[in-house]
């Protein structure tokens, strides 16, 4: 009996090992490299005693600037993309919760569907579109992109948030003479704030992170932090590891923190986005 | 309404906001000037121009005088001409200067270009005559001249002498057996540690497997549109090419291997031979890139030995020029740019960064010709012609090529078999 | 529900409907007139009828992209399926630092898919990378994903797996969790082995949240690019093209426009099919949110 405890003791702690290298060894490995000396980040069998050093973040701020442009873009699109999905998906759910009749059921059904499509199936109609109007390579572009693609996911998530916020306080309010968009206000969205903050953080990591739609409808001007980190990829020279490695960090440690503060709100949102929507 | 918001942020009105970090932003060094010149081009058209060296920038001055910073975007060849087309066909584009290789402009793509000859009239660049007319001509379509030609690419054969000596090998090859032979010697454990490829050649450039074709008298598709006019001389090459993977003397990344890649491995010692544009060799000795400054050096491409004597190697020649998309903004500003980089003293100085130049008159200058390639670039030069002539599919035809030569170099296609798939799904594109 | 109240919702509604509509359903409609005719730069669309459906369905390139698809969807999706579903009854039957240990299995889904793909170019590079090493000095065969087409899939479908495996574990976690503790205590009363109680209580009960998070997952894997375009940009000789590749290849490096958006109509009809299940169980769940 004991030894079978102990072996089960075993077992786990051996598999919970095996999942904690598989899952930070990447991500510690690349973050030591960026402070690693240029011929350490080669050194066979791998060096994790090193002297550290910045000096390949000097190169990127000295070598890079456009990456640092990338990272301002990527911050502006991200913030206002959130804000976007955030208000109109708040509203719709709203809507979702509180009505019901054939009609809404078939466009919730039809949000669901629409998220079936492949983002990259869109980009073939929109290029010429977005060039006609003059978006190509603007902000607002990747802004609107990234909400959509994150709305219908959003308005169900908020549908589902919402429906468990007593209807008697809504009716309370409208009592007190408050109109819809007051009680939505005043009421709803105060005590849905985890359903917003469970769709925010889909729609932040989604954005920052975003290649495709980056890749095709930006150029200059609204190039994302992604994008340039791929032609940095696409244009080493062999001794630029470090470089790359450093501009991935500063890329990546935003958007990990962000999860890891906001990690119930992502297992809310992926639990209730996956049986619901 | 709200997208005139959106595309009036730029990295300078946002400093004006003093949101957070802008004062670290505002440190860069590129921030600080008034307009921006944005080009599209591969890497090593930034590099020859010396840009972000400090003294060696042969454009400081320019930019002080235009009060205008150069933004430049860069990629891979292929993706590079994608993207500038790309751009071309929109409304407008950002880009104000892109760089072109002289087999993609067809008639549809040259008329997405700026003609040039207004400009030259209005502006003239620097003793024009004395850019190589047959570059010229590259550049001219329908009687109009659509780029400023900036680079030419011979391809040449370079080798490390120094692992040549470490193997016994005293003398460079002077025939393709030769040379494969010497590639399977270099196939080795060097006395640094370092595994050493016979030869590292990229995969996605149709240069390479041509320049083997051509080796034994063949060719992709000619000048005159012909596909395979030598069906046998492109299976021998192929043949060649597989012998060499199969031994090693090729390296097993061969399929991912990218020009960049030919550069930094020949720097490292990693590989023996490459073949790459003469105008590299500056880039290839670099005191400070390269392991092995100096014993780095270049030869014409070697022909094989039945036609040795017999016919000239035909080696090629790529190349670039400078062109403005017609929707671009301030052309005025990319006229200025073109002017300045075609310039005597800016081709020079590009010429001694490793740029193949385009004036007649920079080959005579004492500090160029002391350039040990020199001598060797012009005479392949006489005989070196384009790897394939421009035509509305040639991407997707540089593309069904690369895909059969790959699959014969990696020993999953016979190669007679990859040959006439070749021929059979190149010859429509051709026709259409 | 009164249709004035309808009419005084429809404010609330209309700007997700119009996202929805103008950036996805209408452009995805558009494709279908594209897909009927044959268009590049600087040339008028000519009708040419279901004649670009046929091309790329007789396209020897893309019945390899569909079936290397399939194979990552299929292989991917199944494996991080096992590994998630290990991971949740791991984590269901009492971990210490359980939360710790939660945000560490979540860190990869903050990850970009081109940091991803930096990273793991890095590890596995057949000359220096460290993992290449260590499987070396074991005396194992490396990972010789840029020659081998089918040790780069295996490599693109690790790299799919990593990344999505938070997602698929969180789902059958969560659906785990909210298994009552009484039907094992029941089970256990009436003499049932810890198998057993697997087989007729977690299987049975977590079986929907499996099918949810296999469809989310075939679903989203199917659309596969950036993983595939970053590794390896489809070869060696395009051997390792996935669907989307081929269609970006189609429409931006060979602009035939035509043939992709015949290639994009086929994607989204495959998805639909694909999905075709799953909207029928969330139909269920839809109708039963009315009550």
């Amino acid at each position: 009996m004991c030894t079978d405890k102990l072996a089960i003791g075993l077992g786990k702690t051996v598999a919970v090992a095996v999942i904690l290298v598989w899952s930070l060894f990447p991500i510690t490995f690349i973050l030591m490299s960026s402070f690693k000396p240029g011929q350490d980040i080669f050194a066979v069998p791998p060096k994790f005693v090193f002297s550290p050093t910045i000096q390949h973040y000097v190169e990127l701020w000295n070598g890079w600037g456009v990456f640092f442009g990338g990272l301002l873009n990527s911050t502006i699109i991200t913030a206002g993309a959130t804000v976007l999905a955030i208000t109109t998906s708040t509203a719709a759910g709203y809507v979702y919760s509180r009505y019901s009749s054939r009609m809404l059921n078939a466009s919730v059904m039809f949000l669901i569907i629409v998220r079936l499509i492949p983002p990259i199936v869109v980009t073939l109609p929109l290029f010429p579109i977005i060039n006609a109007i003059g978006l190509n390579d603007t902000h607002i572009v990747l802004m609107v992109l990234y909400a959509t693609f994150f709305v219908s996911l959003g308005t169900v998530l908020m549908r589902t948030f919402i429906d468990q916020i007593p209807r008697e306080l809504d009716e309370a309010a409208q009592i007190d003479g408050a109109g819809r968009l007051t009680i939505l206000r005043r009421v709803i969205v105060p005590l849905a704030a985890p359903g917003i903050l469970a769709v925010a953080v889909f729609v932040v990591v989604f954005a920052w992170n975003e290649f495709l739609f980056a890749f095709i409808f930006t150029a200059t001007r609204a190039k994302t932090a992604p994008l340039v980190i791929s032609e940095m990829i696409g244009s080493i020279d062999g001794v630029d590891w470090g470089v790359l490695f450093a501009a991935s960090t500063v890329q990546l440690i935003p958007v990990l923190l962000f999860v890891i503060f906001m990690n119930r709100y992502l297992v809310a949102g992926l639990t209730a986005g996956a049986t619901k929507g | 309404m709200s997208d005139k918001v959106f595309t009036n942020i730029t990295r300078r009105g946002f400093l004006g906001t003093s949101l957070g970090g802008a004062a670290m932003l505002a440190a860069g060094p590129s921030f600080a000037v008034g307009k921006t010149l944005n080009v599209l081009s591969h890497k090593v058209h930034q590099t020859v121009l010396g840009s972000g060296s400090g003294d060696g920038d042969l454009l400081k001055d320019w930019r002080t005088g235009n009060d205008a910073e150069i933004v430049w975007t860069t990629f891979d060849s292929n993706p590079l001409q994608d993207r500038l087309f790309r751009e071309a066909s929109l409304n407008t584009t950002d880009f104000n200067v892109g760089y072109i290789v002289d087999n993609r402009p067809t008639k549809q793509i040259a008329a997405m270009f700026e003609p040039l000859d207004s400009y030259l009239e209005k502006d003239a660049i620097e003793d024009f005559g004395d850019i190589a007319p047959g570059l010229v001509q590259g550049m001219t379509v329908d009687g109009k001249l659509i780029g400023i030609p900036v680079r030419h690419a011979t391809q040449g054969l370079f080798y490390n002498e120094a692992l040549l000596e470490e193997q016994g090998i005293s003398a460079p090859p002077t025939t393709l057996e030769e040379l494969v032979e010497q590639a399977q010697k270099l196939t080795f454990t060097s006395k640094a540690g370092t595994p050493v490829a016979g030869m590292v050649l990229a995969s996605d450039l149709a240069v390479f497997p041509v320049m083997f074709a051509r080796a034994f008298g063949g060719d992709f598709i000619n000048a005159k549109f012909e596909l395979l006019p030598n069906p046998e001389a492109m299976e021998k090459g192929l043949t060649v090419l597989r012998k060499m993977f199969e031994s090693g003397a090729l390296p097993r990344s061969y399929a991912t291997t990218k020009n960049d890649d030919q550069v930094t491995w020949l720097q490292q010692g990693r590989a023996a031979f490459t073949v790459l544009p003469f105008a590299r060799n500056a880039q290839l000795n670099n005191k400070e890139q390269s392991k092995f400054p100096g014993k780095i050096k270049a030869i014409e491409f070697p022909i094989s030995s039945d036609l040795k004597g017999k016919v000239p190697m035909s080696s090629i020649v790529e190349a670039w020029g400078m062109v403005i998309p017609a929707n671009s903004k301030d052309k005025e500003l990319s006229w200025k740019f073109i002017k300045e980089v075609s310039s005597k003293r800016v081709t020079l100085g590009m010429a001694r960064n490793g740029n193949g130049p385009v004036r007649v008159s920079t080959y005579a200058d004492q500090s160029f010709v002391n350039n040990p390639v020199a001598a060797v670039e012009a005479e392949v030069l006489k005989n070196a012609r384009g790897a394939f002539p421009p035509f509305p599919e040639a991407a997707r035809a540089q593309s069904i090529f690369l895909e059969e030569v790959q699959l014969a170099v990696l020993g999953r296609k016979e190669i007679k078999e990859a040959v006439a798939s070749i021929a059979t799904r190149v010859k429509p594109l051709l026709q259409a | 529900m009164r249709l004035n109240k309808i009419t005084e919702a429809l404010p609330f509604l209309a700007p997700v409907q119009i996202l929805i509509l103008s950036v996805i359903v209408i452009p995805s409609l558009y494709v279908v007139w594209l897909s009927l005719n044959a268009s590049s730069f600087g040339q008028s669309a000519t009708f040419v009828g279901l004649d670009n459906y046929i091309r790329v369905l007789t396209d020897p390139a893309f019945l390899l992209a569909l079936g290397n698809t399939v194979l990552i969807v299929i292989f991917a999706v199944h494996l991080e399926l096992a590994l998630g579903l290990g991971m949740a009854l791991l984590f269901a039957s009492g971990l210490p630092f359980r939360r710790v240990l939660l945000v560490a299995v979540l860190a990869p889904y903050a990850v970009s898919e081109v940091i991803a793909v930096a990273m793991w170019r890095f590890l596995f590079d057949p000359d220096v990378g460290p993992v290449t090493a260590m499987l070396t000095w074991l005396g194992l065969p490396m990972l010789d994903w840029s020659f081998e087409p089918s040790h780069a899939l295996i490599m693109i479908g690790l790299l799919t797996i990593w990344l999505h495996l938070p997602f698929t574990f969180i789902i059958l976690y969560a659906a785990r969790l909210a298994i009552p503790k009484d039907l094992y205590e029941a089970a256990r009363i009436d003499g049932a082995t810890a198998f057993d109680a697997f087989r007729r209580v977690t299987i049975p009960l977590l079986g929907p949240a499996i099918v949810v998070a296999l469809l989310f997952r075939y679903i989203f894997a199917f659309r596969i690019f950036s993983e595939v375009w970053l590794m390896t940009q489809g070869g060696p000789a395009r051997s390792t093209e996935v669907v989307a590749v081929y269609l970006y290849q189609e429409a931006f490096s060979f602009n035939a426009f035509g043939t992709a958006a015949a290639t994009a109509w086929i994607m989204v009809l495959a998805s639909l099919l694909l999905a075709t299940g799953y909207v029928f169980l969330l139909r269920k769940q839809v109708a039963g949110n009315v009550h």
